[in-house]
């Protein structure tokens, strides 16, 4: 099953990945090495996210993209940076932090070793809160309000410093909602959340969703590396069409083998619900724990696995006594009654800038991509689902 | 009577997860010195588990001990088992046991030169349904066996001390070598010898992070095996049988055991214990091993898992590569990819 290869590369490129263990880093390592014959370096954190990476004859550099010796070992020689990774883990402050400053400190390795080109995967969260009508890249930037998006604003900002000022050479991909085998946010959490409750449509799921395959992105993010009218531009990459979100979520529902997972709320409805639901927050919590101590198969499954015995060897080193002591003093015993069960499988809540998001008929331009990186997004959400739900399906994540 | 003094290669995530810890608690052995390339490392394990000493190269503190237990990177298993074979030195190897069926013969015999103990930390021969299993199966409990089929797949979250299992040099292999190698020693326990394998991965140049193996024994049984570090499988076995079928769990020291009987209605499910005994934890897995390890060494007798044991799987996984097909994954090459690509 090998593809033809002619490279849009005049040579094998040198390029280094960061989140190469993650969704979209990890594909686009693929494309490079098996159509590109590209020589890989990935830079990861945590050897054990990186299965699926070595399956390929990469060069794999450990460490972290807020270490500025690490990131100098990883550029060393290359011709391309492709910038994928964000902050994953720990406090939102901790993630913000990792994305302006493991960008600043990426894009300043790059240009210390003299590297050709970075390609900066941004987000469309960049533009903010957007409204009804078209979205194309002449909007201004806003801030959403909520640490993910504005974190990226701020380092998205970071790299147009570095391209204006002649530092380095980048360009800026401002993706939609993405999906696709591996996908986080919009596939994995999307199918665990329908799967363990409903999701809100807001206005009967009227809202418009720009979404993007994942092989589309990758196949941007290979144009924007090789393409030089690409050179200090930021690029809006969506799929080839936009669809509703009643659609999007009907599609996954099929996946599920069951249409009614949603429930539709008018905007002022959802808010409302959120509050309430932030009320019952600590209880919510409570009541997880109560399931933790009262279900003993569950307990004992999640118990007996090699991985949470890591995860307890990890913990008993990185917190605090105190901190340990109340999460066992959590495990073993009290609770309090829990709040009173909806009818019917729990409805999952939307922040407020999520309930504006769904709530947008926002209509994303890909004209400028088309024109100055010659993107054409090959895969139509059908298309794109088909391919996810097959994956999804050998990934057990489906019924 | 005196502990079996034991030196400590390798100090990882299983020598510092599983080995160190049960060494601590077992009465028949002591750690006197632990040994790797990464002093910090050593040192800290050393504070950490009250470990007299420390060294970056094992071949200097060879008069102070008995045993090793050898938790290094997998291609260093073989060459550094068979040295301290041939001078007496008995020997706990971590899983795999060697990255060939040759190698573990070199092993096998360098123990018998050097009058040693050779045994395998295959651990799962320790857990609780293991001999329940294979006993059950072998009183033909389920009528004539007609297959089975094993699922075992785990996102790992494991504390890798270094990349080395990224690395087809060091590592041999990828998750066939890492996690197989577990599921495919108890089938061989449960099931006896194999006669033929089909297998699939989706290694590309690189070691396999999911494999599928159709397996057929020497008694005429056939199934089907998943390995996986990608995905999270079902982490059971299912035994079909004439008249019932047999599903256990096989990631779990203290599995869940379910019977069922489809024409009836009815099935039962347990554990591998005497009522009102304990759950089996790791903990008690790893000092059952190293206490039969230290047991062999003083009386001279073969450990549970002997090397000629654990060469069984590794013959297996050699097989397997031999035969190697690509995992077919339809998502990962689609026609319009080749079509962008060739533009």
């Amino acid at each position: 099953m090998k593809a033809p290869v002619k490279a849009p590369m005049k040579a094998p490129m040198k390029a280094l990945v960061t989140g190469a263990s993650g969704f979209i880093g990890g594909r686009l390592v693929e494309r490079l090495v098996r159509h590109h014959g590209a020589d890989v370096r990935v830079l990861v954190r945590n050897p054990a996210s990186a299965a699926r990476l070595a399956r390929f004859p990469v060069t794999f550099h450990l460490g972290d993209v807020t270490r500025s010796e690490d990131l100098e070992k990883a550029v060393a020689g290359c011709d391309v940076l492709f910038h994928c990774a964000y902050g994953t883990t720990g406090s939102q402050k901790r993630r913000s932090w990792v994305n302006r400053v493991g960008t600043e400190r990426t894009l300043e390795a790059a240009h210390r070793a003299g590297v050709g080109r970075v390609v900066y995967l941004s987000t469309l969260m960049v533009y903010g809160q957007t409204g009804d009508g078209d979205l194309d890249e002449t909007a201004p930037r806003r801030r959403f309000g909520n640490a993910y998006s504005d974190s990226k604003l701020d380092a998205e900002k970071t790299a147009v410093q570095y391209s204006r000022s002649g530092r380095m050479p980048v360009t800026i991909l401002q993706p939609t909602a993405v999906y696709g085998p591996y996908g986080g946010v919009w596939t994995i959490q999307q199918i665990e959340m329908l799967k363990t409750g409903r999701m809100i449509l807001v206005n009967g799921g009227d809202g418009l969703a720009n979404a993007v395959y994942v092989d589309d992105l990758v196949s941007a993010m290979l144009l924007a590396a090789t393409q030089d009218a690409a050179v200090g531009e930021a690029f809006l990459i969506s799929g080839p069409e936009t669809v509703t979100w009643r659609e999007l979520y009907g599609r996954f529902a099929r996946m599920l083998g069951d249409d009614d997972r949603t429930v539709s709320m008018t905007p002022e409805e959802a808010l409302a619900f959120y509050e309430k639901r932030r009320r019952e927050t600590s209880r919510f919590h409570q009541e997880i724990l109560r399931t933790f101590k009262q279900d003993q198969g569950f307990r004992d499954r999640l118990m007996g696995t090699r991985e949470l015995l890591a995860l307890r060897e990890a913990a008993s080193s990185l917190l605090p006594e105190g901190v340990q002591e109340r999460i066992k003093g959590k495990m073993s015993g009290g609770g309090r009654p829990s709040p009173p069960a909806e009818k019917g499988p729990p409805i999952h809540p939307l922040t407020p800038q999520m309930v504006g998001f769904f709530a947008a008929k926002t209509r994303v331009r890909i004209d400028k991509a088309r024109r100055l990186l010659g993107y054409e997004p090959a895969f139509s959400l059908e298309r794109g689902m088909e391919l996810t739900e097959q994956w999804a399906r050998w990934a057990n994540l489906l019924p | 009577m005196q502990k079996v003094r034991l030196a400590v290669l390798g100090c990882g995530a299983v020598a510092q997860i599983n080995h160190l810890p049960a060494i601590s608690a077992s009465e028949r052995a002591e750690a006197v010195v632990l040994v790797d390339s990464d002093p910090g490392r050593a040192r800290a394990m050393a504070e950490r588990f009250g470990v007299p000493e420390t060294a970056t190269d094992y071949r200097e503190v060879l008069d102070r001990i008995d045993a090793a237990v050898v938790a290094l990177p997998n291609s260093l298993h073989a060459p550094v088992a068979v040295d301290l074979l041939r001078r007496g030195i008995s020997v706990l190897v971590e899983k795999p046991m060697a990255l060939t069926a040759g190698e573990c013969d070199e092993m096998i015999a360098a123990a018998e030169a050097g009058g040693a103990t050779l045994a395998v930390g295959l651990d799962f021969r320790f857990f609780g349904a293991t001999r329940w299993v294979k006993d059950f199966l072998a009183e033909g409990l389920l009528g004539e066996l007609r297959g089975f089929d094993l699922r075992q797949g785990v996102i790992p979250r494991w504390p890798f001390a270094t990349g080395y299992l990224l690395r087809k040099e060091t590592a041999g292999g990828g998750v066939l070598a890492d996690f197989g190698v577990h599921v495919l020693d108890l089938l061989l326990v449960w099931l006896g010898d194999w006669a033929s394998v089909d297998y699939r991965d989706d290694a590309e140049g690189g070691i396999e992070s999911d494999c599928d193996l159709l397996l057929r024994m020497r008694s005429g049984v056939k199934g089907v095996v998943e390995v996986s570090r990608t995905r999270n499988l079902r982490n059971t076995c299912i035994f079909e049988g004439e008249h019932a079928t047999l599903e256990v769990g096989i990631w779990d020291p203290d599995p869940t055991i379910v019977l069922r009987w489809g024409d009836r209605d009815l099935s039962l499910s347990g554990h591998a214990r005497a009522e009102g005994t304990p759950k089996r934890t790791f903990e008690d897995v790893f000092v059952d091993q190293i206490d039969d390890f230290a047991e062999a060494v003083r009386e001279g007798r073969q450990p549970r898992v002997s090397g000629r044991e654990g060469r069984r799987s590794i013959e297996l996984i050699e097989a397997c590569y031999a035969a190697r097909q690509p995992l077919e994954l339809p998502w990962s090459n689609p026609p319009e990819l080749a079509a962008w690509e060739a533009r």
